[in-house]
């Protein structure tokens, strides 16, 4: 495939900390339509990275293009607004809002309706409601969207979160853990989720993960770092098959079962 | 024109060499633990008058220069455990207020000990007097007060990188997440770094009486500076604060030499300046939002 | 609370307010204290915007207050401003000041915000302190209430009209708050105070709505200040000290941080204590510290805000107000200066 289709464009990215390379010069491209998995062992500097290129913390040295546009130093709002949403390892939500509300501000936030001093009426009150309506449903919360989000369990939490980064309508979606301490049966949940984004929805998906099971479930693609470097990339089957990474996970046990 | 100029350049040195310590310890305390320590300036006074005290009961000036802020430590490590600590996991303005609730009612403290008009700390007679350099000439006080806070400078400096219990405070100092990981006593890591800030702002507080005076609130006059000093410094750098502080210092020596009205703006003029160019402050790490 | 009870609660507060200068001569008050209460109420309610409701350590909002008080007193002195006049300029002096320092303050949040607020707003205080023959000096500056400036009404304020003056401007600004923090621009300040990065990524420059709270709060200080200037016919310039700007916020969370109503509690109890303990002992000061000690340890949430807690879980929630929605003991990344 070309690199015209690629959404996401990371070249030679490094971020420092106090002299510590956390990320040293890691590439990557995501493809339109892809779901592509982050991996790799604790430490190896995968967050970093997710956020460098989300425009959390701007990396040191290095290039991130994202449809076509040199990102590198844009604003993380702006990125937003040109359609990248991401979730974090820890749910961010407003954990004493509703669900209905948290969703409701990023619904309201992406129509423009944010910065206001009166309540929406009319038509376009009516069209942020079908909005959060059908967000809610998307990602089966619509029984529980009148319960304060500190309320829930950290699965729903979690599915709240994925709620709001689409309410901006983004064309990718960045998720950090999204399985992070979520029992199994709500893990999936979640992995349904994702498939839907690309399925239901036509969204192109970058996710880090630590769970090999859910990468091979549902990776397109995967990238592996290892102490902030590139250790590998390829199709799920070529890294199960490869030594560097079958090493540098050595005594984690997480390829056992592959 | 030099005659007038290089002695304000000093004076402007030395009052740099305080605002960088005392700028030292309100850092060490605000990246540990969040805490803007509001009470800083009372610690400062309170050494002052405690080495007032021990010397008009007949104690050596070098004995109350080491035990008066000894002595603020044993109280301030008292007043964290007790009163701010339980405070760490707020919202951090509660620690500003329990510490600015604190110097309100130490001020009152000491006007009701010590009365509401300054008290004099006059300096031994080995110190006073004054060393002549030919084109100009330096009080010996001062010379002094300059070669105790560079020692204790270097000393601070040493202890946080070659001591094991200082790499490690320097570690929790840079990222808080790293206690957990280093599994440091935490409390223990607390009870030192505030205890490290008191003592230096004694130590400041202690010389200062000497130089400027003591009075109930002498020791707020220098916090201003000593928080300004920390944003020029940049939040959690050691270096940045000695910079930031002698800068101060300087500004504000000189600006009283040419325009005396403008002193004390002329060190937030500083600031601004320093923001523009760089919001993080010149030796600050990095914010999450750039 | 919902919308019938709140309406009635505001309803008895205000009159009972209105019924002030009938009542306070009972308790042996005077009407002055109680108009320097509102006074400062609109102070608190300032920081309640920033801190209570944004999650900003707004410490220097007496370097609004006070501009407002030097903005009417030099417009007074040198330009012969009637009082309406005077009013307007204060707050307009309030209302510059913070487009001056905005830019400064915005680019930190966290303690960080807050060390820059106290830092910033203390250069006003040495403007005032240091340059004598304009402001002068540490003597402050004494100049009359002027009449107040509309054709054919050439009359100035007593005690009494102005405090119903006040009175009129505390409830308008009530309003105006209220608004504010129900708003869908008030919503996402109160987001932003439970989780900033995620308002960023729903793709908002929170630097502008918080540049704008930053505006909004500092006129609302302005015209508190101005106002007080007015009342007591004196500017000094301790009005701009950060001591000030504590006091500020303690009366905000001893009344209850994020709440329309808890800053008058606050306010309250502050000044009137404050007035009458002075008069038994010269160490208010000493009580004023215990004060804040009392309250960080003893009601984070201040009265209001503990009273909403004991409320039923349901009431709470389900009205998303954001009364119930300051919880001090929220889990909190310690040493966070970003």
């Amino acid at each position: 495939m070309a690199s015209d289709a690629a959404l996401l464009v990371a070249s030679n990215v490094s971020k420092l900390f106090g002299g510590i390379r956390a990320v040293d010069d890691v590439s990557l491209q995501v493809r339109e339509g892809t779901i592509h998995a982050l991996i790799g062992p604790n430490g190896a500097g995968k967050t970093t990275f997710f956020n460098a290129i989300s425009g959390y913390a701007f990396p040191e040295r290095g290039r991130v293009t994202f449809r076509g546009v040199d990102v590198t130093r844009t604003k993380n709002w702006r990125r937003v607004a040109m359609g990248m949403g991401r979730t974090f390892q820890t749910p961010s939500v407003f954990p004493e809002l509703s669900v209905d509300e948290n969703v409701r501000l990023g619904v309201r936030a992406h129509a423009g309706l944010a910065f206001r001093l009166r309540r929406t009426t009319g038509e376009a009150a009516a069209a942020v409601d079908r909005r959060v309506d059908e967000l809610l449903g998307f990602v089966g919360l619509t029984a529980v969207r009148d319960r304060l989000v500190a309320e829930l369990a950290h699965g729903s939490q979690r599915l709240c979160e994925i709620a709001m980064s689409l309410s901006t309508e983004p064309v990718l979606v960045l998720l950090d853990e999204p399985m992070a301490g979520l029992a199994e049966a709500e893990t999936d949940r979640i992995i349904g989720v994702i498939r839907d984004l690309r399925v239901r929805l036509g969204l192109t998906v970058l996710f880090v993960e630590h769970n090999m099971r859910v990468v091979l479930a549902l990776a397109d693609r995967i990238t592996v770092l290892d102490r902030g470097r590139l250790l590998a990339e390829g199709t799920p089957s070529e890294i199960a098959a490869n030594e560097a990474v079958r090493d540098a996970y050595l005594g984690e046990g997480v390829l056992e079962h592959v | 024109m030099l005659e007038h100029l290089a002695p304000q350049l000093f004076n402007g040195l030395v009052l740099g060499a305080f605002y960088a310590i005392v700028g030292i310890g309100l850092s060490l305390i605000m990246n540990l633990t969040g805490t803007i320590n509001m009470a800083h300036g009372s610690f400062m006074t309170l050494a002052g008058y405690l080495a007032f005290t021990m010397i008009a009961r007949g104690s050596s000036f070098w004995f109350a220069l080491i035990a008066a802020p000894l002595v603020a430590v044993v109280v301030g490590v008292l007043v964290e455990r007790t009163l701010v600590r339980p405070l760490y996991t707020r919202e951090p303005f509660y620690s500003l207020l329990m510490t600015f609730g604190l110097s309100l009612i130490a001020e009152e403290v000491y006007r009701l000990i010590w009365g509401a008009n300054g008290v004099p700390l006059s300096a031994p007679a080995a110190l006073s007097g004054a060393v002549s350099l030919g084109f100009m000439s330096f009080p010996v006080y001062r010379i002094f007060i300059a070669a105790v806070l560079v020692v204790a400078i270097i000393a601070l400096a040493l202890f946080l990188t070659r001591t094991r219990f200082g790499l490690r405070l320097r570690a929790a100092v840079q990222d808080t997440e790293m206690i957990a990981a280093l599994g440091t006593n935490t409390q223990l890591l607390y009870t030192v770094n505030f205890g490290l800030g008191i003592f230096l702002a004694g130590l400041a507080g202690v010389l200062a009486a000497g130089m400027l005076g003591l009075s109930p609130t002498s020791g707020n006059a220098l916090l201003m500076p000593a928080f300004v000093t920390v944003i020029i410094g940049g939040m959690g750098s050691l270096f940045g604060s000695v910079v930031g502080g002698l800068l101060i210092g300087l500004a504000i020596s000189l600006t009283t030499l040419f325009v005396p009205a403008a002193s004390e703006v002329a060190m937030y003029v500083l600031m601004a300046a320093v923001l523009l160019v760089r919001p993080r402050g010149l030796f600050g790490e990095e914010g999450i939002f750039g | 609370m919902n919308g019938r009870q709140e309406l009635v609660t505001s309803v008895a507060i205000v009159a009972l307010l209105a019924l002030a200068p009938v009542l306070s001569p009972l308790v042996h008050l005077d009407i002055s204290i109680v108009s320097e209460v509102l006074l400062f109420t609109i102070a608190a309610m300032s920081v309640n915007l920033l801190l209570g409701y944004t999650g900003l350590p707004a410490f220097g909002n007496a370097a609004y207050f006070g501009l407002g008080a030097y903005g009417a007193a030099l417009s007074i002195t040198y330009w012969h401003a009637a009082f309406f006049e005077a009013i307007l300029l204060g707050t307009l002096a309030a209302f510059l000041g913070a487009l001056l320092l905005g830019p400064f303050l915005l680019r930190r949040r966290g303690i960080y915000f807050g060390l820059l607020s106290i830092a910033f707003g203390q250069v006003f205080y040495f403007i005032a302190y240091r340059f004598t023959d304009v402001t002068g000096g540490e003597d402050g500056m004494n100049f009359p209430r002027p009449p107040i400036g509309i054709p054919g009404l050439h009359v100035s304020l007593q005690q009494t009209s102005f405090y119903y003056f006040a009175l009129l401007v505390f409830v308008l600004i009530v309003l105006a708050f209220r608004t504010i923090v129900r708003s869908p621009f008030g919503r996402t300040l109160i987001a932003i105070r439970q989780n900033e990065a995620r308002v960023r990524y729903l793709g908002l420059n929170t630097d502008r709505f918080i540049f704008v709270a930053l505006l909004i709060s500092a006129t609302m200080a302005g015209i508190g200040g101005a106002l007080f200037g007015l009342l007591i016919n004196f500017a000094y310039p301790l009005m701009l000290d950060w001591h000030q700007s504590g006091d500020f916020v303690l009366t905000m969370i001893l009344g209850g941080a994020a709440t329309v109503w808890g800053p008058l509690v606050g306010g309250f109890i502050y000044v009137i204590g404050k007035d009458i303990i002075s008069t038994i002992t010269p160490l208010w000061q000493i009580f004023l510290g215990a004060l804040f000690v009392v309250c960080v340890l003893g009601f984070p949430r201040g009265i209001l805000g503990t009273l909403a807690a004991l409320r039923p879980q349901k009431a709470r929630s389900a009205a998303l107000d954001p009364n119930a929605a300051f919880d001090p003991h929220a889990p909190v990344e310690i040493g966070r200066g970003v």
